[in-house]
Order: structure tokens, then sequence, then C-alpha cells
């Protein structure tokens, strides 16, 4: 059972692990601002919690295909790394810092734009926990994701 | 294959054919994963010297038998020369 889903992980399509990475990535954020934005509506407490819930299922679940096809290549632990798994994984941290590079720049400018625009920002619970969250799950997460998203397909076993 | 690289041709896949190799058994040879012999016989993977020279050596043939930056032309063609063109 075990081998066979992880069968089924490693023999993924690059569009079908693209996809998984783009869940993984967006579902965070995006059951943060599903929960921040139906909360002050007049919608039932009970359906904005299953949503997020929700939201929040399939990131895990898109997180842990993404750790899962990456079979622990990224830290080395549990499998015998060949040459082509190391360069892949270069390639891997290397986007990763790309990537990481590119959501610091965007969300520095976006609360730049945001202060300078008259607005003030106070810090507290509501906006430092799903930044710490999002850091604590995200970047040790990216370079496994990023492994996702770069490796082409397997060639069918011959 | 990162787009700086160009693609380096093989006969890996008619060599382990010819020797009753599967990609398991060659990449136990190599020391490699099994899933590194299908990415270089594809051609999205270009080996390191190290490993073209291991190939080569575990072959017996020079390392430019095997691996080459034109594409390769059938080996039979390369001994007794082009077919007839009926059968091409």
């Amino acid at each position: 059972m075990n081998t066979t889903i992880t069968r089924r992980v490693e023999y993924l399509p690059r569009s079908r692990r693209r996809l998984v990475v783009a869940v993984a990535l967006a579902g965070y954020p995006a059951a943060v601002a599903v929960l921040a934005g139906l909360k002050h509506t007049s919608l039932n407490r009970g359906l904005i919690l299953a949503l997020f819930l929700l939201v929040l299922l399939l990131t895990v679940a898109a997180l842990a295909v993404g750790y899962r096809y990456a079979r622990g290549r990224i830290d080395g632990r549990g499998a015998r790394l060949d040459e082509r798994d190391l360069a892949l994984r270069q390639q891997a941290y290397a986007l990763s810092h790309r990537v990481l590079a590119a959501i610091l720049i965007a969300a520095t400018a976006a609360t730049v734009i945001y202060l300078t625009s008259g607005n003030t920002l106070r810090l507290d619970a509501n906006n430092v926990l799903p930044a710490t969250i999002w850091v604590i799950v995200y970047i040790p997460a990216l370079p496994s994701l990023m492994l996702a998203w770069i490796e082409t397909d397997q060639p069918a076993d011959a | 294959m990162p787009d700086y690289q160009r693609q380096v041709h093989n006969r890996l896949a008619v060599l382990r054919a010819e020797r009753g190799l599967s990609r398991k058994q060659l990449a136990e040879k190599l020391g490699i994963n099994y899933q590194t012999i299908g990415y270089i016989e594809r051609g999205d993977y270009n080996p390191s010297l190290e490993l073209a020279l291991t190939i080569a050596d575990l072959f017996r043939l020079p390392v430019e038998a095997i691996f080459s930056l034109n594409p390769m032309t059938p080996l039979s063609e390369e001994i007794f020369g082009e077919p007839p063109a009926e059968t091409r």
C-alpha cells in the first residue's frame, strides 16, 4: 500500500506535480485570506471554519505529496544520492532561493506601498502568527517543492 | 537538463539491450540510481565525465562510441556503411 502510493507519486507527470506545487504554495495564504476576508461577514462561523480547514487540508496534502516526491533527496536522508540527484538538488536550492527572494521582495514592496498610502500596520498575533507559520512551513519545504517542479517525467521502466 | 547545456547523444539503450541488462542491473554495476540510466538514455541528463568513462569502461568501448555531441548513427551503419536506399 505504502509502496504503491510512493510509486504513484514518483511517476506523477510534471504537469500534475506542478499543480500540486502550486496548491502547496498558494494554499496556506489562500486559507488565511479566506479566514481574514470572511470573518467580518455575516457568514456562519462553522462554514467559514469548514472552508478554512478544507483549504488547509488541501495544502497539507499537497505538501505531503511534494515531500514524498522528493524522497529524501533534499536532505539526503533515506536516499542514496547519485550525481544526477545532487545536480537536481543544487538546481532545486537555486530555484528556491529565487522564489523566496521574489516572495520577500513582493511582500516588502506591498508593505511599503500600503504604508506610504497613509495606512498603518499594527503588529499583533493576528498577523505575525500566519507569517511565522508560513516561514516555519514553507522555508524547509521550498526545496522539495522546487525539485518536484523542475524534474522531468520519469522514464518508463525497462 | 539546464538550458545552458548541450544535449549529449548516446547509445546506452542499444548497448544495454545488447548485453541483456535491465536499467536496474546496469545502475547497480555503476553505483547510481536506476532512474538516472533512463534519464541518460532519453537525453534528459548528461552524465559527468567520470560516469561516462565508467560506462565506457564497463562496456569495454571507447567513450566516443557511446556518447557524442552529434546525433548517433546506428552501429551497423558505422561498421558496414550506409544501408541501401530501399531499406532506409
